[in-house]
């Protein structure tokens, strides 16, 4: 474990990985008009730039990074908390979550 | 040697089941399904922590990730009873082209800036260098505990305001009857 920079599992192989989750994290908040899902696929990318910092701390040997990702996590639980009241707001007034409901809120 | 391959092979299966998991979440048409997924991708990127000597961080991924928040999406879904979706993906092909060529412009731009900047050979000094690896790891997470609670104590308080804030503005928004323009 200590020398995989030695047979090349490096720095760059978790950045390509997780450039490509995050990637598909952007894909899903594109293509999908669910809001759950949207919320979903932004966990994605937040599990990916997670990814990214644990990465840098680790080849670079430092620690701040995994704070970062303590922080990311916190506020990756109160986004969906909000999130997911949001959706059932829109479930109980339209009977569907949608992402074409999100217009006709108004305050 | 052997430990070469297996470190090699370890990166490379989580690497492989990471992408397909993250691809099924966003490509399932019934969303339990992708939820149940998402749950995979979060082991698996614990997995990721865990080998880059993170375990703790793995162990709150787990914790929190894979049990509190997919808890919350699975029971949210539950109650909307999403089992069968018709319009789940966005319709019109040239939107979606557009919305293809701009994530390939995403990643692309991604990956050609890690591999333009080159391989940092970093010192990788504390997290890695001492012998006994289970005394590194103790020395990891005291560590963690010590910059979170000296350096970062001030964001630590501000983030339990935070989540004090998002749970009662969570129970307002769940309990609102139609707000300042209703209509009643």
């Amino acid at each position: 474990m200590q020398n995989i920079e030695a047979i090349g599992i490096g720095q760059n192989h978790y950045l390509i990985l997780s450039a490509i989750i995050f990637s598909i994290g952007i894909m899903g908040v594109l293509f999908r008009k669910n809001i759950i899902m949207m919320l979903m696929s932004l966990e994605l990318m937040l599990n990916a730039i997670n990814l990214t910092f644990i990465a840098f701390g680790y080849f670079n040997g430092n620690l701040n990074g995994q704070i970062m990702v303590f922080f990311v996590m916190t506020l990756a639980a109160a986004e969906a908390a909000i999130g997911l009241a949001i959706a059932v707001m829109i479930y109980r007034k339209f009977n569907e979550v949608n992402i074409r409901y999100f217009e006709q809120m108004k305050g | 040697m052997s430990t070469f391959i297996i470190s090699n092979l370890w990166f490379y299966v989580l690497a492989l089941s990471l992408i397909f998991f993250a691809f099924k979440v966003v490509t399932s048409a019934n969303p339990i399904h992708s939820a149940l997924h998402l749950v995979l991708t979060m082991m698996g990127v614990a997995g990721l922590f865990f080998h880059l000597n993170a375990q703790f961080i793995a162990g709150v991924q787990v914790i929190v990730y894979a049990g509190a928040v997919m808890v919350l999406f699975v029971m949210v879904l539950m109650l909307f009873d999403l089992k069968h979706e018709f319009n789940a993906f966005a319709k019109g092909l040239v939107s979606g082209f557009l919305k293809l060529m701009s994530v390939a412009l995403v990643v692309g731009y991604l990956v050609g800036v890690f591999l333009e900047s080159g391989e940092s050979k970093g010192v990788k000094a504390s997290l890695t260098t001492s012998g006994d690896q289970t005394s590194t790891q103790l020395q990891v997470t005291r560590d963690l505990a010590q910059l979170l609670y000296t350096k970062y104590v001030l964001v630590f308080e501000v983030l339990g305001v935070l989540l004090l804030v998002v749970a009662i503005g969570a129970v307002a928004i769940s309990r609102i009857q139609g707000g300042t323009h209703a209509k009643h």
